[in-house]
């Protein structure tokens, strides 16, 4: 008797505490908010945008092989003073609760990113749900809302399309770069550092972007394309960068994995093609009569990828002219890159970080004014070696 | 007193997952920035000089506990004296430690749910596991060791695969000298987790083969250290150590930075598995040497009969012992080090030593 006691005891107690419905919340009541974007709206408050996932529609779309009904994805917006506050009062237009564990993305307008940063991750940080790891762009020329509010072909939900891109165009251009929120966060708290994030544009119209049609055409009204990267100055944004100087930042900070390299050969313009597959930047900081200084050490290895001009690629001596030729453009975008952010006085590179490794003790003396006054004047010497490993199927070209 | 016996290995893992316990979770010695796995090293060092001491004790008193060779060393008033305070100390502590894992969790996975509910679910295991003795307890040991060693090692893997890790932010090694390692050993790496280990003279008299105890526990000892000092590298390489001393768990931070071909993350769980784990073995051989102490000291001869009183005790005095975290920490790093880690660590038991020491040498030329 007093073992089935004990038995029905324990049951009743396994079967209340092993369910774990202390705090429930069914799937069916999360709204699962994929994307979050940041503008400031007229009166200097927060304006918080919220993609949130339409689950039917994403799955049903796949599943009977597009054509759904319903827009896969929904915005939400509120205002207020801070991240947090805008969050809770979005709950007023939503039924169901916001629920942070998958934002992989946050978008920040321009607007915000030139007044600063500071008052913005600390909510991200701080909240057990969200993840550091989500991605970060600067929507530029738009608002974030907007550049949200875009419905995308291929990848139904629109931040996972911004993702993909940021992931798969740094690894074959070599012009955008991922940066997520802690990485960020690394970018505000270092003095030897500051964050470059990659910004966002619409090509098109915004206004036409929203609508279901968009995706139904093959040229879409409106598209979500990378463009450019901003460099900040501890929280706030004070350039923008293209083309290749943005390929001259991601050198230094050995972002780059693939790209093409274009260069002149005898007096033709865009003559020959480098295509780049392993590429290893190294910086050494030195120091020379009480300044600092910095060593950029390049190597790529590479094929020729393409070549208008006639050229004898069988001859291994015109391929060492080459290689030449190829360093020294690189290190022109190299330097061009340099000298904008010694310019803007903002150590993007992380220079000052590698002064502090290799020299604390004087870092600790110059670490203030760092960015103000050592870095602009910092003696810069780039080096770069390229080789050229292979020319492809073929060796010489057909134009003779 | 209980006969029950434990062997050489389950001693090991007793004293592997004791010493890890709440440590891979809590931000260690963070306070010596990027050099704080050389503090947990020194500690280890420093940790190991100071086991040799209860060791000795233990080997001049084979088969009592400390709360009862206390009263050989010093005489009855004050052994008893000391007997009390150790035995408050270790409830004191298991109680510490309950609530380190009741607010982690409540911080990260829970922040609906009350305190004393959480802690109370540990507890009842802890009391449960406490009754049924050492034994059961070091088998428990047995078994979930080799659950958090798989995780370990698939863990340091994932970790090493996603191409978080960045050696640079290990650098400068010393920037500030030796001198921010040393406080950093002194103030904290020291006694907790290693000087923690005064908890096991408790133990020791539970061991089959005695004259063994010394190579097991060093060894449980020094793979301790090692494997802290890797997880603490680890975190500071993947994180920086700014973000590291922020952090309210490094751990956790690191874990949550795993991306492994885009399917294999958010590992938390792993996180959670260590810290229940880890937190478990800790509180209950804590409370386990606060229970046989009482036992000895007032003349009980089953064990048993106190579990449940002293575990709500326990239980109550995890809820009631600070009003937040950050006093809870507050507590722990600064009061708790001074006033009880030190003496009760450090000075008694080497204070003890000498007597036993001075009486030995003594007793044995009187003959």
């Amino acid at each position: 008797m007093k073992r089935s006691i004990a038995m029905f005891v324990s049951f009743f107690v396994c079967a209340l505490l092993l369910a774990g419905c202390w705090s429930k919340k069914e799937l069916p009541d999360l709204a699962f908010v994929i994307a979050v974007g940041l503008d400031k709206t007229e009166d200097g408050r927060y304006l918080a945008s919220f993609q949130v996932v339409n689950p039917g529609n994403v799955a049903g779309a796949t599943q009977r092989g597009g054509g759904a009904a319903g827009v896969p994805v929904s915005m939400y917006t509120s205002t207020g003073d801070t991240l947090v506050e805008a969050s809770r009062k979005a709950s007023k237009k939503l039924s169901r609760i916001l629920y942070y564990g998958h934002t992989n993305l946050v978008v920040i307008s321009e607007e915000v990113a030139r007044e600063g940063l500071n008052d913005v991750f600390d909510a991200v940080e701080r909240n057990h749900q969200f993840r550091p790891t989500a991605q970060l762009v600067i929507a530029h020329g738009h608002s974030a809302k907007e550049v949200l509010s875009v419905l995308t072909p291929i990848d139904k939900i629109s931040a996972n399309q911004i993702i993909k891109t940021l992931e798969f165009s740094e690894m074959s251009r070599g012009q955008t770069i991922n940066t997520d929120v802690w990485g960020a966060i690394r970018g505000l708290t270092s003095s030897g550092r500051n964050t470059v994030v990659t910004g966002v544009v619409i090509e098109g119209n915004p206004q036409q972007g929203k609508r279901q049609t968009n995706v139904q055409s093959s040229v879409p009204d409106a598209r979500i394309s990378l463009d450019g990267l901003a460099l900040f100055k501890k929280d706030r944004l004070v350039r923008w960068v293209n083309g290749s100087t943005e390929r001259g930042v991601l050198w230094v900070l050995d972002r780059i994995k693939q790209t093409n390299i274009t260069i002149p050969w005898n007096g033709k313009k865009e003559a020959i093609g480098y295509r780049t597959v392993r590429v290893k930047t190294e910086v050494k900081p030195q120091w020379k009569k009480g300044r600092p200084s910095i060593l950029v050490h390049i190597q790529t290895e590479g094929d020729i990828s393409e070549a208008y001009v006639p050229i004898r690629l069988d001859d291994y001596r015109q391929l060492f002219q080459l290689e030449k030729a190829i360093g020294r453009d690189i290190e022109r975008e190299v330097k061009q890159a340099i000298e904008t952010a010694q310019h803007e006085k903002t150590d993007v590179f992380g220079f000052g970080e590698a002064v502090h490794r290799a020299h604390p003790r004087l870092w600790k003396r110059i670490k203030k004014e760092w960015d103000d006054r050592y870095f602009p004047h910092l003696q810069v010497t780039v080096k770069v070696d390229a080789y050229i490993r292979r020319t492809g199927l073929r060796n010489t070209p057909y134009i003779k | 007193m209980e006969h029950s016996k434990i062997n050489m290995r389950q001693l090991f893992v007793l004293i592997v997952l004791f010493e890890h316990g709440s440590a891979i979770v809590i931000p260690l010695g963070v306070s010596a920035k990027q050099d704080v796995w050389i503090a947990i090293l020194l500690g280890l060092a420093l940790g190991l000089l100071l086991f040799l001491v209860y060791e000795r004790l233990f080997h001049y008193y084979p088969d009592q506990p400390l709360t009862s060779y206390v009263t050989h060393i010093v005489g009855k008033p004050l052994g008893k004296l000391l007997a009390v305070l150790y035995i408050t100390y270790f409830f004191y502590i298991a109680a510490r430690v309950l609530r380190d894992f009741g607010e982690l969790l409540l911080t990260f996975a829970y922040p609906e749910t009350p305190l004393f509910v959480l802690n109370a679910l540990m507890a009842m295991t802890v009391m449960y596991s406490a009754y049924k003795g050492i034994e059961v307890l070091a088998r428990t040991g047995e078994l979930l060791y080799t659950l958090l060693q798989i995780l370990a090692v698939v863990g340091f893997i994932l970790v090493i695969a996603s191409g978080v890790v960045d050696l640079t932010q290990l650098q400068p090694v010393l920037e500030e000298g030796w001198k921010r390692v040393w406080k950093t050993v002194f103030t904290e790496t020291l006694y907790v987790p290693f000087g923690e280990m005064i908890v096991f003279t408790m133990l020791f008299p539970y061991l089959n083969r005695p004259e063994k105890a010394r190579r097991a526990a060093v060894a449980g000892m020094v793979l301790t250290g090692i494997n802290l000092a890797i997880i603490m590298a680890v975190n500071t390489a993947v994180l920086g150590a700014d973000e590291v001393s922020r952090s309210s768990f490094p751990l956790l931070d690191t874990i949550r930075r795993i991306q492994v071909a885009h399917f294999l993350e958010r590992l938390d769980v792993f996180f959670m598995i260590a810290l229940i784990i880890g937190g478990f073995f800790k509180v209950s051989i804590f409370f386990y040497a606060g229970v046989v102490g009482v036992a000895h000291v007032f003349g009980f001869s089953n064990h048993q009969r106190l579990v449940y009183p002293f575990g709500a005790l326990v239980l109550l005095w995890s809820v009631a012992m600070a009003s937040n975290y950050v006093e809870h920490i507050h507590e722990g790093l600064k009061i708790v080090t001074f006033y009880l880690h030190i003496p009760l660590q450090i000075i008694i038991p080497v204070l003890l030593l000498v007597i036993a020491a001075i009486r030995r040498r003594f007793g044995s030329s009187a003959k």
